[in-house]
């Protein structure tokens, strides 16, 4: 217990100059409590609570390995206690184990079933796992019953928008937003950057500049604002400095798909050589984490098809593993442009009609939903979808594809 | 972009609390949505001051109460029903635990002179500023019409089918508007007796209605109750255990801490074959003759959908609170499950059959006993004429249905004749009273302790005692304001200046111990 301690400490931050995080002050608060009442098992969980929002303040998978030797520690004090239960579900899925998140969440979910934040590990698990009506139904229940709470919203506003409502998704994190503590910046700037995203997505840059950089402003070198404002910056034409903002969400959090931005940003800022060699870096990082279950297979399929010649084969069979684990829109997504890359159009037919029946709207969904049926002989739903793309981002690092499309198309003309 | 470590915001979820279940906010969110609140649901076969013996059922008296433990002088606005919220009592006729039709009731409120301070406001004739005729206090209230009613809340009913059937609008047949009756502001305000009598509808079809600030008609020592059943030791010696003679007395010997509070009540009175599935009057021995009713309230509510056509959206509603059974909430179902309960109907309870055969009530109360009183074991297949259609509440031959919380009533059953009615209902061997349907006068605690926790309806475990067991009673065995013989059948709201708590130690309230 005293080893876990001191290993949970020493992934503090330890500048003094610099203002802890809410997860830090929470880590801290745990271990004092755990100093004083060393064989209290709540203790253990709030530390495994502590861990698991430092993992997403920080990107930094450890933090969960941690929060399940906690968890673990708990468990041996008070065997088969309710929190440290709650703990390892949201740990499961921070570490993308959805399907066993999902088994406990429902066997918690049965135990308890007034626990709304239980409701909360459902939804997450099942959106991950691209069960939507399950996911809904546990969204429903959780709006339900304690009706404005944050987690709800958030969670509600997600599925608005993997169902093509990006304003009704903007609405529900505006309410959310009011809802968070003025104490808790990382859960406020991780709703301005996702409205930002959202605000982006449908080409409204200056509103999204605007939401990041004030996420940005409460918290400070948050992985996931300096993302959003690169794409951001490249929506504007400014690859470089794109690349820089890419290049510090790396340091931040130093995963294979970040990489993957970084290179291809450098890229279109003309910095060939660099880029080269962080794709070939992407490259075998992905594939070296491409069997466990926190991956990076999505962005190696695009990576495969989209950025190297002659990989069709490796994206195709990738994907195909990879929608065996989840079948979420954007894994399902993924397979239908392997299958595309490879020729085989009807099954890339069947995978992208089943995105876009759940709903979804993303730009580069779209672009490859026109591209699949283009392939197909059907060239005026092809249109609609590749103009539909252009509409909602006109800036989208698809959308010189979709004007090239849109051109060669029987009696096509360039995007309007 | 994707977001690695990207488990959405849960701040907040996981510090909500959970309050304590108390007989009136029995789950976390009626504790704070206190006018969603259910207190009590009451199905009986309509009777009157006369009631013959055997006379053939022709109508049910369906109220649902709301919004508990209203202090009547607990001003300025008194007690509205809330225009948020949709109250419905609902009726499945076909034993699928699934309601088929309901009557649901929408508030509003108006306010007649928006400048004074309070809901109401009265005095004799008027009173005028002194040397003026400018009037300054409107006179008595003793009409809906009367300006002194200053917050007047009218009210619309719907019966609504499920499945397709379809809504109607039920009007009163002189097209006047409903009203709700107001708390009883005190003598010199209001007429509160002209109020209620106005405030009861002749609707067409037969059909009466009401809804107001009544006296609250349960009656319960909650403060033993609630104090770990810590119930008063009385003639018997044993605590929570009646002597014969007070369990045959028409007198309290505990306090009925809801005594002197107000409720707000919704009451329907409607023909029976409007209600059953064969549109008729059935006997007692048919298998349609008994239906299930349930109270629920609901309120708009977010939907992770936004419907673009609301015409064709049904959810538009989430029910915050439903109830069948007195007591089932509080003292069955677990308290990590009682807002899940409250939210779901009652086709889905078999999710709760753990809590309904094997209550944990049963052995909490059995432990502080300390051996002096013998439960049954679980599975308490006993129970299941509470949350089935089963005998002694149904015909043979109905339906048992799925397990769902529902007040189950045999229409067929005649009214007891006045004067025969016992508030033991059907385990004092009266067959119109609780559980077969509920009446105002019905002790619901007596018979559920001596149902849930002495075992009554099968006595045949080792150790049943028909001197405890069957005598299991906290001390209270009668509301304290009179009720009415004839619809809404509710007593009258106790006035605001001059009600009356009874407390223990004081005259009808019971011992202190």
């Amino acid at each position: 217990m005293q080893n876990l301690a001191l290993l949970a400490f020493s992934l503090l931050g330890n500048d003094s100059n610099v203002a802890p995080s809410p997860a830090e002050l929470l880590v801290r608060r745990a271990l004092t409590a755990i100093e004083s009442q060393p064989n209290r098992a709540e203790a253990y969980n709030q530390l495994a609570f502590a861990l698991s929002r430092r993992a997403r303040e920080t990107a930094d998978p450890a933090f969960y390995e941690r929060a399940h030797e906690a968890i673990q520690v708990s468990l041996a004090l008070e065997p088969g206690n309710l929190g440290a239960r709650k703990q390892e579900a949201w740990a499961l899925l921070g570490q993308h184990r959805f399907g066993e998140a999902a088994d406990l969440a429902s066997a918690l979910n049965q135990e308890v079933p007034d626990d709304v934040l239980v409701y909360g590990f459902l939804v997450d698990a099942h959106v991950e796992l691209g069960n939507y009506a399950t996911a809904e139904t546990a969204c429903q229940w959780m709006l339900d019953m304690r009706p404005g709470n944050v987690p709800a919203l958030t969670r509600a506003a997600y599925l608005r928008e993997i169902y093509g409502d990006v304003d009704g998704a903007l609405d529900l994190l505006g309410e959310a937003f009011y809802g968070v503590p003025a104490t808790e910046s990382e859960d406020q700037a991780w709703i301005l950057t996702h409205m930002s995203h959202l605000h982006r997505s449908v080409g409204r840059y200056d509103v999204a500049r605007g939401l990041v950089e004030r996420a940005l402003g409460l918290f400070p070198d948050y992985h996931y604002a300096l993302a959003e404002l690169a794409c951001i910056r490249l929506s504007e034409g400014d690859p470089r400095a794109a690349a820089v903002l890419l290049r510090r969400r790396y340091d931040a959090a130093p995963h294979p798909e970040n990489l993957l931005d970084l290179a291809r940003a450098l890229r279109s800022a003309g910095d060939e050589e660099e880029a080269r060699a962080l794709f070939d870096q992407f490259e075998e990082a992905a594939m070296k984490e491409s069997e466990g279950s926190d991956n990076a297979n999505r962005e190696l399929v695009g990576y495969l098809v989209d950025d190297v010649d002659g990989r069709e084969s490796d994206a195709l069979a990738l994907a195909r593993r990879e929608v065996e684990r989840r079948h979420d829109v954007f894994t399902r997504d993924a397979l239908a442009w392997a299958f595309h890359s490879n020729g085989r159009t009807e099954e890339a037919r069947k995978e992208i009609e089943s995105v876009l029946e759940v709903g979804l709207r993303e730009a580069r969904v779209l672009y490859h939903a026109g591209a699949i049926l283009a392939a197909s002989g059907e060239p005026a739903r092809a249109r609609a979808l590749l103009r539909e793309s252009l509409v909602r981002d006109p800036r989208s690092e698809v959308a010189p594809g979709a004007i090239d499309l849109l051109a060669g198309l029987p009696g096509g003309d360039a995007a309007r | 972009m994707r977001a690695r470590t990207l488990v959405l915001p849960l701040t907040l979820a996981a510090v909500l609390p959970f309050a304590f279940a108390s007989n009136h906010r029995e789950a976390p969110i009626t504790g704070i949505d206190r006018a969603a609140d259910i207190t009590d649901v009451y199905a009986f076969v309509s009777y009157g001051p006369n009631q013959q013996p055997n006379t053939p059922p022709e109508k049910v008296t369906l109220i649902l109460c709301v919004d508990p433990l209203l202090e009547p002088g607990n001003g300025p606005t008194l007690f509205p029903f809330d225009p948020g919220i949709r109250y419905a009592i609902e009726v499945d006729n076909d034993h699928d635990a699934d309601p088929d039709l309901a009557f649901t009731f929408r508030f509003s409120t108006e306010f007649q002179l928006p400048g004074v301070y309070t809901a109401a406001a009265g005095f004799e004739n008027g009173a005028f500023q002194p040397g003026t005729s400018n009037l300054v206090v409107p006179p008595r209230i003793d009409d809906f019409d009367d300006v002194g009613l200053n917050q007047r809340q009218s009210y619309t009913v719907e019966r609504v089918e499920y499945d397709g059937g379809g809504k109607a609008t039920l009007l009163d047949t002189s097209g006047r508007a409903l009203y709700a009756v107001p708390g009883n502001a005190g003598p010199r305000t209001m007429d509160y007796a002209a109020l209620y009598a106005a405030g009861t509808y002749q609707l067409a079809n037969g059909v009466s209605v009401f809804a107001g600030t009544v006296d609250d008609p349960f009656f319960i020592d909650l403060g033993a109750a609630f104090d770990t059943a810590n119930f008063r030791t009385l003639e018997s010696g044993t605590p929570g255990v009646l002597s014969a003679n007070e369990d045959a007395s028409p007198a309290n010997f505990a306090s009925d801490t809801v005594s002197g509070y107000a409720v707000n009540a919704i009451a329907i009175e409607v023909p029976i074959e409007m209600l059953t599935a064969t549109n008729r009057i059935e006997p007692a021995t048919s298998p349609f003759a008994t239906i299930g009713v349930i109270g629920s309230t609901s309120r708009q509510r977010v939907t992770v959908r936004r419907s673009p056509d609301p015409t064709r959206s049904g959810g538009g509603f989430r029910q915050v609170q439903r109830m069948g059974n007195s007591l089932i909430n509080e003292l069955v179902i677990g308290i990590g499950s009682k807002d899940r309960f409250s939210m779901d109907r009652p086709k889905n309870d078999q999710q709760f059959a753990g809590f309904f055969l094997d209550p944990p009530i049963v052995g909490i109360v059995e432990a502080l006993y300390g051996g002096a009183l013998k439960v049954p074991s679980a599975p308490r297949y006993d129970l299941l004429p509470l949350v089935t259609y089963a005998a002694p509440i149904a015909a043979n031959g109905t339906p048992a249905g799925p397990i769902g919380d529902m007040l189950r009533l045999n229409t067929g059953v005649p009214a007891a004749a006045a004067g025969q009615s016992t508030r033991l209902g059907l385990i004092g061997g009266d067959a119109a009273g609780y559980p077969n349907g509920r009446r105002l006068a019905d002790d619901v605690v007596d018979i559920t302790l001596r149902v849930a926790i002495g075992g009554v309806l099968d006595p045949s475990f080792p150790g049943f005692d028909a001197n405890v067991n069957g005598r299991l009673g906290d001390g209270v065995n009668l509301n304290d304001a009179p009720l009415g013989d004839v619809f809404p059948y509710l007593g009258l709201c106790p006035d605001g200046r001059n009600r009356r708590h009874v407390d223990p130690g004081e005259p009808g309230g019971g011992p202190v111990n």
